[in-house]
């Protein structure tokens, strides 16, 4: 399986503040990948760095087999959108489409236009004066339209309400479907309610490190919620990875990265969701990064 | 990229077209005007230098001051084209969408500063040769070539001006990354940048040439050459600007001295007092650019203005290809 996405101790700095520290991930292709952290964990730095847009300070990313540069090849297999849904303001949505066609040697303006018109999208009015819905659909549609292999956005649905996410996950998952696993996708939030229904692959962020990533189902399949019968977490914490433990009435239920079967008859394993799982490691990750904080002194 | 850049300019393109096409027309009539008066003067005086000089100026009002077009445009243009260039997007995070086109920023910037500086040095050269034309009679009545207020207007440096001023306002919204303190840069330092070097540097684009006269004589540099400083010059190398009366406070001293005559007898008159500073080795003075400099002159200073607007653009380019959009 090739991967889309490579990174190795890819780390960003701006001035003495970590935006990003040492990540290593990997995003096969075709997937659909949620990038998912609390405010400031480094997702945007992520994203703009895999886009070319901006450049590391240390450590490599590959992708789609080779590292962001400034070159029209790889330009053209990515498609970037900023969180702000950067568009000129007085254009219209017809004059963006032209720009696209003579900055692009491939662009599909009839897919933009008939996206468009499909969504009741007026193409003749300056982009400023449509819904934040709309202008995040224009913005959609004209990096579809270059075709990329990749494509990253980066809080899509920060500006968007309930039938205006809707609309565009509709427009996602049918991009998807039609480019035939040809195309990798991903999508940063700081919910993972929002990415949980298209994504099948995971980057969680915390406190700008990695705190796990991979196939959903896997990671679902390989952590549990373990409720033991007594106060004493030892064997388990002994066999398998602890990555939260919550203590309700004296009983504690503890969220484990399996090592192995879990033994202890007494032992009650359940399933986790995809929540269970982020918020787990979220917690894991700001108890490391308030840690970390106190000892280099923050300033931001 | 050019469709892009005529997009965006268009409106600001077409704006500036019209009121160049209307300075235009009012340098144009106005200039026949002066023209004609010109060719009647010519026919009166009929080769009579002193009725020349008995004419009155040839412009009043208004129109006198069209040259200070040729000062004021440049500027206008880089504080309003240039300083946006880039700061704008950066603002506004256009950047993020047309820097996420299959296009590099390089040739993104290549494509937007080469037309901006070729619309800056249309500008400025239209304005300079419209001002060239309307100035002819009264440059041929004014022996005044190498002053600001011509020199700096006709010609060809006023292109250099308005290409430097572009590159000035795209350089320094690329540092600022943003629009409005940019402009206010572009402003300060445009005005800066030609007071220095009108003043400290043209001087001395070639080295002057001095002529030493009689002192009981005079000299005037033919033609509308440049004086840079005219005096009398003592054996000893001591200089004194010209005008008799600071020619007299000290040199008439000294003279008074060397005569003998006391203070009490105020010695005698001006001439007697020049021939007796002559008589002991004194001499009349002129350091000067020849007129026939105007055009290395006018090509040096585009030339320096250029330079300079390439390295600034050299600037801008290392900055937009290496910082993190």
């Amino acid at each position: 399986m090739s991967m889309a996405i490579e990174t190795h101790e890819l780390s960003k700095r701006y001035r003495r503040v970590s935006a990003l520290t040492h990540c290593t991930v990997t995003v096969p292709q075709g997937r659909v990948c949620a990038l998912v952290g609390p405010n400031g964990a480094g997702k945007t730095t992520l994203l703009r760095m895999l886009a070319g847009m901006a450049s590391p300070t240390s450590g490599t990313a590959s992708v789609l087999g080779g590292a962001p540069r400034q070159d029209p090849a790889f330009l053209s297999e990515v498609g970037f959108l900023a969180q702000e849904i950067p568009l000129y303001r007085r254009f219209t949505g017809e004059d963006h489409i032209r720009i696209g066609t003579h900055l692009n040697q491939r662009w599909d303006a009839a897919l933009a236009r008939t996206r468009l018109a499909e969504l009741r999208i007026p193409l003749h009015q300056p982009v400023g004066t449509l819904s934040g819905g709309q202008r995040a659909q224009v913005a959609l549609a004209l990096t579809l339209a270059k075709r990329p292999r990749l494509l990253l956005l980066d809080e899509p649905f920060a500006a968007l309400d309930p039938l205006a996410r809707q609309n565009f996950l509709a427009t996602l998952t049918s991009a998807v479907a039609d480019a035939a696993g040809r195309l990798t996708l991903v999508l940063s939030s700081h919910l993972v309610t929002d990415l949980e229904r298209v994504c099948d692959h995971i980057i969680l962020l915390a406190g700008s490190r990695v705190q796990i990533y991979g196939d959903i189902d896997t990671l679902l399949a390989e952590h549990k919620v373990l409720a033991g019968p007594n106060q004493d977490t030892g064997p388990i914490e002994r066999t398998h990875q602890v990555v939260h433990t919550v203590t309700t009435g004296g009983r504690p239920t503890l969220l484990v990265r399996l090592s192995g079967p879990v033994t202890d008859p007494a032992c009650q394993a359940e399933d986790v969701t995809l929540e269970d799982l982020v918020l787990a490691y979220m917690g894991a990750g700001e108890a490391s990064a308030a840690k970390h904080l106190t000892t280099v002194g923050e300033d931001s | 990229m050019t469709w892009l850049v005529w997009r965006q300019y268009r409106t600001q393109g077409a704006i500036a077209s019209v009121l160049l096409a209307a300075a235009a027309a009012v340098i144009l009539v106005d200039g026949f005007q002066i023209a004609s008066h010109w060719h009647s003067i010519l026919v009166t005086c009929a080769g009579n230098g002193g009725c020349l000089s008995q004419q009155g100026p040839l412009v009043n009002g208004v129109v006198s001051d069209l040259p200070y077009l040729t000062l004021i445009v440049p500027v206008v243009l880089g504080m309003l084209w240039g300083a946006p260039l880039v700061a704008h997007e950066l603002e506004t995070r256009t950047s993020d969408f047309v820097w996420a086109q299959s296009v590099t920023r390089t040739r993104w910037l290549i494509v937007k500063t080469g037309w901006l500086l070729l619309a800056a040095g249309i500008c400025g050269g239209a304005l300079a040769a419209l001002t060239t034309w309307w100035s002819g009679p009264i440059n041929a009545l004014s022996a005044t070539a190498f002053d600001p207020g011509q020199f700096d207007t006709q010609g060809i440096v006023p292109i250099g001006y308005a290409v430097f001023a572009m590159a000035l306002g795209i350089a320094t919204g690329t540092v600022a990354r943003r629009t409005l303190p940019a402009i206010a840069v572009v402003l300060g330092g445009f005005i800066a940048v030609r007071l220095l070097i009108s003043n400290l540097l043209r001087p001395h684009y070639i080295t002057a040439v001095t002529t030493y006269y009689h002192l009981t004589g005079s000299f005037t540099p033919p033609g509308q050459a440049w004086v840079l400083g005219q005096g009398g010059v003592s054996p000893t190398g001591v200089t004194v600007p010209q005008g008799w009366g600071s020619l007299g406070t000290v040199a008439l001293g000294s003279c008074q001295k060397l005569l003998g005559v006391g203070p009490q007898t105020k010695g005698g008159s001006p001439a007697a007092i020049l021939s007796c500073l002559q008589a002991h080795g004194w001499r009349g003075f002129a350091t000067y650019q020849p007129a026939d400099r105007y055009w290395p002159f006018q090509g040096i200073e585009t030339g320096i203005y250029l330079l300079l607007a390439a390295a600034l653009i050299a600037v801008t380019f290392a900055i937009v290809r290496r910082r993190d959009a």
